[in-house]
């Protein structure tokens, strides 16, 4: 590591992890003190859970039900024993991850066993890679997994990642799209409370590749998503959406560069944020058009709704473009719930309590929507309707 | 019919030539080479400041000194060798700003090609009765609007025009230098109040080496009478030029104020590092506006002006407001961000802005809207242009802390690119530490259709033409903040900036 | 049915008064039109009665069914039976209509101690109604008044009030922004639920749709007040007169 972070004084946290955080001088990591936010010194890898409790966390998944082809992790690592291996092409070892910064270099320090799938035609049953963390000590536990989708195929991912204590998790994944090829992900952030979850994924587009990207936010005490979508062939088309429900103390950070190196390609990032108690969302977005990247066409939104006067949220939307000939544009709001439409329902009768719940669902509802999995939507739906009883203020 | 106006206008423009770039042969004097505490004495002594004053310079070069050079933004440079500049020029004759009648004919000359006639303006205002209508007005629009001209050359003010008439008015309108001298309860009140010694490595090297700069004072609910101007022109090689300027609003007055800069072509690059302060206290409001043209450096980016600018407003009490208009064509580096600090609760900050860049020229200008006041609200709205292989960014903050309830802000940046060698770059941040703030923020990238260049040209237009026309259409909503008097002027630069951008 | 006596109510923001002492009474099954200029505060009053936030009463009381109206939320006003039918029917992304009307009927049944209707009872009940007002299923099928022109949202206003049932309905300017052909669609639709139990408030700025709606009585508002009360024939009166002297007295 060459960071000048890396010459100072590591604090007890690093020295356990076995790698530097960065910190807030860094222009990504302004609005998170990495540093400051992690004290505990987390041993590193988070050794072998218990198998009885990893049955019952499994089966407590909101996923459980669902006709999904399920592969387990538990503290980062494959557990084949709960997992539905058969027929899947799947091996040892990984690519090295492309952007060399800080969560992808520890996950190389908490010597995550890499694991890559690969997947041709059409896959039988949607895929969900359930990512589990116990630990009965505070321990950090890495995981590395790559999916290679060859020309032409589709999938449909969903990864969900839950646990129990207090941990520090640090996926990273990488998935590589195939020229034509399609891929549905969707990522359930559900990790423990106490939980640090600090993830990477980087996503590349071959050409007319599409990407339907989905993550919802919502566990942890801690959150730092770092993604990267690649355009790396022409007429590759992106569309990557998130929601946060976030109280508490909760602190949700998203990066997401949308690099568009070829001509030609489509992105679109709808994120929606609610935020309620003390709870901070931050949302970095970085559109880069290359300068030969012409008919690029990238548009980003990111809209917070705060629920309550303390709650915060941070925006960065960025572009960075050197094509002239493109259609590039962003937008950002940040509010508590519009007045009008309160009183609209309230005066229709609607009590207060309830006429706010339907408005934060009508919210994040807009992201939902896009989910092409009906039951996944449906499991969806019914999350943000538990969070928001649980959240009625 | 405005636009008919650009077309025009650009038509005559000499090609390949920044018309500002011609240089004054006229005797100065200098600091000695270089920066140190000996250099700093020799400014403040040469102004015969007050102890107090020199001391605060003393403090901010001491500051400095632990300070290093800001390296966020979006420009690349040499490294800037501040032991090779000279920091204080001053032409011969001048000790400080005299009578209209004193001024040697060789700087009114320069400002007469400039386009700034100082004796004409005065002597014109003089001839005429108040209110009384001179044959030109039926012409131009305003063209013979009285506007004072606080001209400053080097590191010098060489002339304030209309004080006696501000004066009757209670404003005062003079340069930094006489404020010292003069009012120097008021600048030590309010020097540095917004931009503290060592808010900012330039920042800093400014609080240490000014040496002139506009002061003014508009007391309490007075309208100020006539615009106010200052012309700042860079003439003597490897100096650097570190203006002050300080405005104050007082309870109720309202003032409008607009900058204007050049300097001759150059080999070399030019520094300036300037610091604008203002004031508004209760009621009170000021439009500041900005026209700035430093020279560019050539195709090659060879020569220019470093712009490092730290300029920031205060809405000190409640329903005050302050307004950043800027234009910025010039300079071959630009770091400037005009900002507001709404501390006042209902008070109000706007941030327009056109930033055209071409050939290398590197820009980095934005805004920051801070609300820290109850019911205050901001609006910025940014036009950024980049032609050639320019790179042009937009930079801004908008931040609503826990108190700052019901904030708002709308914020629309848009960008246009011309060819494929330039860059356009949109970096803001937004932070709501309140569920009440409302925060509205747009932005779009393109560039001009090949629909609207085919109908443009197909009534005739070049293609310089067209572009010309163009871009005046997408900055408009700016243009028209400016005070009518500088709008066609302002029309023309534009079309000069773009100049060599298209075929 | 309404009570309202003396009312004074300002504005949060700026303290300006815009009801000065406003007297109204409407019994069951009575119309009444309140007509007057443009800033004579119309749309105050239904706000206010609506329990709009932004204004402050200062004096003055406004009872329904001898309850206290001022004292409610907007929700518990619908449940007592207060409808307004808004000028401008607000947009609300995200949620779906028939949704929004299911919810809203079924609060208003639950605080009233009702029994809520099941989904096919619900169902039945809309699509009755929608027909009769020319609302499409497919306008159903949208957000709250999202895509919707200005006579399908004045529709689909009337749309509500026909499935809520409420005791007192204030209709703001419903005239406003509809063709002749949509303002008789929904001129019928308010009368079909003329009741002898029910009142409505019609407020409006043209005599036009008191051609449609037959007035029992018209006042004329003007300065926060109302300035003159009398039968149907005052409409007729002020379309040929203009409101010039209401002003210039209220002055």
């Amino acid at each position: 590591m060459t960071s000048a972070a890396a010459t100072a004084v590591l604090t007890p946290a690093e020295m356990a992890i076995g790698t530097p955080l960065p910190t807030r001088r860094q222009e990504d990591w302004k609005w998170t003190d990495l540093r400051r936010r992690i004290e505990t010194p987390y041993a590193r890898g988070a050794g072998v859970a218990d198998p009885s409790r990893v049955a019952r966390l499994i089966a407590a998944d909101p996923l459980a039900k669902l006709p999904l082809r399920r592969v387990v992790f538990v503290n980062g690592v494959l557990d084949r024993s709960h997992s539905d291996l058969t027929g899947l092409a799947l091996k040892d070892g990984a690519p090295a991850l492309a952007e060399a910064e800080w969560l992808a270099a520890m996950n190389t320090t908490l010597e995550a066993q890499p694991v890559t799938f690969t997947v041709s035609g059409t896959a039988d049953r949607p895929l969900h890679l359930m990512f589990l963390t116990l630990a009965d000590a505070p321990a950090a536990a890495g995981a590395r997994v790559h999916i290679d989708v060859a020309e032409g195929a589709s999938l449909q991912f969903i990864e969900s990642h839950r646990g129990i204590g207090a941990y520090l998790a640090n996926p990273a994944l990488t998935i590589q799209l195939g020229k034509g090829a399609r891929m549905d992900r969707a990522k359930l952030e559900l990790e423990g409370a106490e939980a640090t979850h600090l993830a990477v994924a980087e996503l590349t587009l071959a050409a007319d590749a599409v990407l339907r990207d989905f993550t919802l936010t919502s566990g942890a005490a801690l959150n730092r998503q770092n993604g990267r979508i690649t355009f790396a062939g022409e007429g590759a088309d992106a569309r990557v959406t998130g929601a946060y429900l976030l109280g508490g103390a909760q602190h949700a950070d998203t990066r997401l560069v949308v690099d568009h190196q070829v001509p030609r390609c489509l992105s679109r990032e709808v994120f929606k944020c609610v935020m309620d108690g003390d709870a901070r969302g931050v949302f970095q977005g970085k559109v880069i058009v290359a300068p030969d990247a012409q008919k690029t066409d990238g548009k980003q939104s990111s809209h917070a709704l705060l629920l309550s006067e303390r709650a915060e949220f941070d925006a960065k939307p960025e572009l960075e473009i050197y094509a002239d000939d493109v259609v590039c544009g962003h937008g950002a709001t940040s509010g508590d719930l519009d007045h009008d439409h309160m009183f609209y329902l309230m005066s229709r009768g609607i009590p207060q309590a309830e006429a706010k719940a339907m408005l934060i669902a009508a919210f994040v509802g807009e992201v939902f929507d896009g989910v092409d999995h009906e039951g996944l939507r449906d499991v969806l739906t019914a999350f943000a309707q538990n969070w928001l009883t649980a959240h009625k203020s | 019919m405005a636009d008919q106006d650009t077309i025009d206008l650009v038509k005559d423009i000499d090609v390949d030539k920044y018309k500002y770039g011609f240089t004054t042969d006229i005797e100065q004097e200098f600091a000695p080479r270089g920066l140190s505490e000996e250099v700093i004495r020799f400014i403040s002594a040469k102004k015969n400041e007050p102890q107090w004053m020199l001391d605060w310079r003393l403090e901010a070069y001491r500051v400095w000194q632990t300070m290093v050079e800001p390296t966020w933004a979006k420009v690349s440079y040499p490294k800037i060798d501040f032991q090779s500049l000279y920091y204080y020029a001053a032409p011969k004759a001048v000790t400080g700003p005299k009578s209209l009648d004193e001024v040697d004919p060789k700087l009114l000359e320069t400002y007469a090609k400039l386009g700034i006639p100082l004796k004409e303006q005065e002597i014109l205002a003089g001839v005429r009765q108040q209110g009384e209508k001179s044959t030109l007005d039926e012409e131009g629009a305003g063209a013979t609007t009285p506007v004072a001209v606080d001209a400053v050359f080097d590191s010098v003010s060489v002339v304030t025009t209309f004080k006696a008439e501000l004066a009757k008015a209670g404003v005062i309108f003079c340069s930094i230098s006489e404020a010292l001298r003069d009012h120097p309860e008021l600048v030590k009140k309010y020097l540095g109040s917004v931009v503290p010694q060592g808010d900012n490595f330039y920042a800093a090297l400014n609080a240490a080496v000014f040496s002139d700069g506009s002061f003014v004072y508009v007391p309490p609910g007075t309208r100020c009478p006539m615009e106010l101007s200052t012309y700042f022109r860079i003439n003597a090689k490897n100096t650097g030029q570190f203006e002050r300027t300080l405005i104050i609003a007082d309870k109720g007055a309202y003032v409008s104020y607009l900058e204007g800069c050049t300097a001759p072509t150059r080999e070399e690059t030019q520094l300036h590092a300037a610091v604008v302060e203002l004031i508004a206290l209760e009621g009170a409001e000021i439009k500041y506006s900005t026209v700035q043209n430093w020279y560019p450096g050539d195709k090659d980016g060879k020569g220019g002006v470093y712009n490092f600018v730290t300029k920031r407003g205060d809405c000190r009490e409640a329903h005050a407001k302050i307004s950043w208009t800027q234009v910025e064509t010039g300079s071959a580096i630009t770091w400037k961000y005009p900002s507001c600090i709404l501390r006042g609760d209902h008070s109000r900050g706007e941030f327009y802005s056109i930033a055209i860049s071409n050939g290398r020229q590197q820009v980095d200008s934005g805004t920051k809207m801070i609300h820290l006041g109850k019911h205050t609200s901001s609006r910025i709205i940014s036009k950024g242009i980049a032609a050639g292989r320019s790179d042009n960014t937009y930079r801004g903050l908008v931040s609503a802390h826990r108190k700052a309830l019901h904030a708002r802000n709308f914020t629309q940046c848009d960008s246009l690119l011309i060819g494929d060698k330039c860059g356009a770059h949109t970096v803001p941040y937004l932070e709501a530490k309140t569920s009440t703030a409302q925060f509205e923020h747009e932005a779009t990238t393109s560039k001009i259709s090949d629909d609207q260049m085919f109908y443009v040209m197909s009534r005739g237009l070049s293609e310089e033409e067209a572009v010309a026309l163009i871009v005046n259409g997408f900055v408009r909503d700016v243009l028209q903040q400016l005070p009518m008097e500088f709008m066609a002027e302002t029309q023309k630069l534009i079309g000069i900036s773009l100049e060599g951008s298209v075929g | 049915m309404l009570d309202i006596k003396n009312l004074h109510v300002k504005l949060e923001d700026e303290g300006r008064e815009i009801l000065k002492g406003l007297t109204l009474s409407v019994k069951p099954g009575e119309v009444h039109a309140i007509m007057g200029p443009n800033g004579s505060g119309k749309s105050t009053l239904s706000y206010v009665l609506a329990g709009r936030e932004g204004y402050e009463v200062t004096d003055g009381t406004a009872t329904l069914k001898g309850e206290d109206l001022l004292a409610l939320e907007p929700n518990e006003r619908a449940a007592k039976g207060l409808f307004l039918a808004f000028q401008y029917p607000i947009e609300i992304p995200g949620v779906a209509t028939m949704q929004f009307l299911k919810v809203a009927l079924n609060a208003q049944r639950k605080a009233r101690g009702e029994k809520e209707l099941s989904v096919p009872e619900f169902m039945r009940l809309v699509k009755d109604k929608a027909q009769q007002l020319n609302v499409t299923q497919e306008m159903l099928k949208r957000p709250v008044n999202v895509g919707f022109s200005g006579g399908e949202k004045k529709r689909a206003e009337i749309l509500q009030m026909a499935v809520l049932e409420p005791k007192l309905c204030i209709l703001d300017e419903t005239d406003s922004g509809l063709d002749i052909d949509a303002l008789r669609v929904v001129a019928e639709g308010v009368n079909a639920l003329r009741a002898p139990d029910r009142a409505m408030v019609v407020i409006t700025h043209y005599q036009r749709l008191l051609d449609y709606i037959v007035p029992d009585v018209v006042h004329v508002m003007a300065n926060g007040r109302i300035v003159r009360t009398g039968g149907k024939e005052l409409a007729r009166e002020l379309e040929a007169k203009g409101y010039a002297e209401y002003v210039e007295a209220a002055e």
